[in-house]
């Protein structure tokens, strides 16, 4: 090892810490462990890939019939610019990830773009939100379940930290490949202009003020199999 | 019928073996500028406990310091705290914790967030390369490059250190 090593080894802080190790140690075992949460199996991970790729392919494909020549409103564009490399795709999803939270103790899947398909440069992005926002609502029908109100607050904060900052909404009759006004910081997910974001708002809000009725249901048919 | 005492106290025996990384995880914490590494430590057992089926059965290190990343993130974020660097390379936070050794502290801080986190995960918090590799969501081999060029970098943060800073009780030993 050489000398600057070495003393980097030997300049690691001394955090001694307070607290009270056996006390902790008795305190977290006396609470109930979720046997509702398994780990995300490989099922359950296809499942997600499956229901993301089906999300994607129906965002593109739904925005064809309101497709406008020379699309332009408050900046909003026809983005003509693809994806068609997997390591591309994968950077722009990774890229994302960095800039989005997942629940305590969630994983950020791998993701690739399958073989022989080509997507916009925004789609990877849209993927790395719609799992962040899946992951927190599955985080907050558990915190709800399990009685844990401070949980259920950061997944409320989350969501709406979410909806504030990763999510836009495409002007009425947008073409599939629509792209927001230059400068719009990534990564983000493009939501049409047909009630979806008032109705998420509204689930959230339905769901801090005791009627999480809703947010389960969506959690259950975005969520991995293990989540719901 | 399932004996469920049986049950608890192999998850209990189980649970005590990850427990033994409390003192990493809040050494973990503190070094990245924590404002409550205890907390982060406890929460992040509180979590293993919660999900001990789903914790990685042969080695749940890299599975901890994964979540104590993730609440230090969203800590960071709750705090409103602004991230001492660019948000591109927001692969963790960053540390802000005080060596002990001024000369060691500048040198890291002058080191690439992806480099000093690499650097720190396995000097400070005792991680095998492959371990910090899993942390940083990155292949064995690229994380190996990684440290590589990390501890080159820091050697010459570090050479250039040493006239900066008199009265450090190591810096003698450095120089060349």
């Amino acid at each position: 090892m050489s000398r600057s090593m070495d003393r980097l080894f030997r300049a690691r802080p001394d955090t001694a810490d307070a607290i009270d190790r056996d006390a902790l140690f008795a305190q977290i075992v006396a609470t109930p462990q979720d046997h509702e949460q398994p780990q995300i199996n490989r099922s359950g991970r296809r499942r997600l890939l499956i229901g993301c790729i089906a999300l994607a392919v129906l965002c593109l494909t739904a925005g064809t019939a309101f497709a406008v020549t020379g699309f332009n409103l408050f900046g909003w564009h026809t983005d003509t610019t693809i994806v068609n490399s997997p390591r591309e795709w994968q950077r722009l999803y990774r890229d994302a990830t960095r800039r989005l939270t997942l629940p305590p103790g969630e994983h950020w899947p791998d993701r690739t773009l399958p073989p022989d398909t080509v997507t916009s440069r925004t789609q990877p992005g849209g993927t790395a939100v719609a799992i962040s926002q899946t992951a927190w609502e599955c985080y907050w029908v558990a915190a709800i379940r399990s009685g844990n109100t401070a949980a259920a607050g950061q997944a409320h904060v989350a969501l709406d930290d979410l909806l504030a900052h990763h999510v836009v909404v495409a002007p009425p009759g947008s073409p599939e490949n629509v792209a927001p006004p230059a400068g719009t910081k990534p990564p983000f997910a493009i939501f049409a202009s047909d009630g979806g974001i008032q109705y998420t708002r509204k689930m959230y809000r339905d769901a801090a003020h005791g009627h999480p009725a809703t947010l389960i249901q969506s959690c259950r048919a975005n969520g991995p199999v293990g989540t719901r | 019928m399932i004996d469920t005492r049986t049950q608890a106290e192999i998850a209990e025996a189980r649970f005590a073996e990850v427990f033994q990384n409390l003192g990493s995880l809040v050494r973990y914490a503190a070094a990245r500028g924590s404002r409550d590494p205890e907390g982060i430590a406890a929460e992040v057992m509180t979590i293993a406990w919660r999900r001990l089926p789903s914790l990685p059965a042969d080695d749940p290190r890299p599975w901890l310091f994964v979540t104590a990343r993730n609440l230090l993130m969203a800590e960071r974020r709750r705090t409103g705290r602004q991230a001492p660097f660019d948000e591109r390379h927001a692969e963790a936070p960053a540390p802000e914790a005080e060596s002990g050794d001024p000369a060691v502290t500048a040198a890291l801080m002058e080191l690439r967030p992806a480099d000093r986190d690499a650097l720190l995960l396995v000097s400070w918090d005792d991680l095998t390369p492959a371990q910090a590799a899993r942390v940083a969501g990155i292949s064995p081999v690229a994380f190996r490059v990684r440290l590589y060029r990390a501890r080159r970098r820091f050697e010459q943060a570090l050479s250039a250190q040493q006239g900066g800073i008199n009265g450090s009780p190591t810096v003698g030993m450095e120089s060349t």
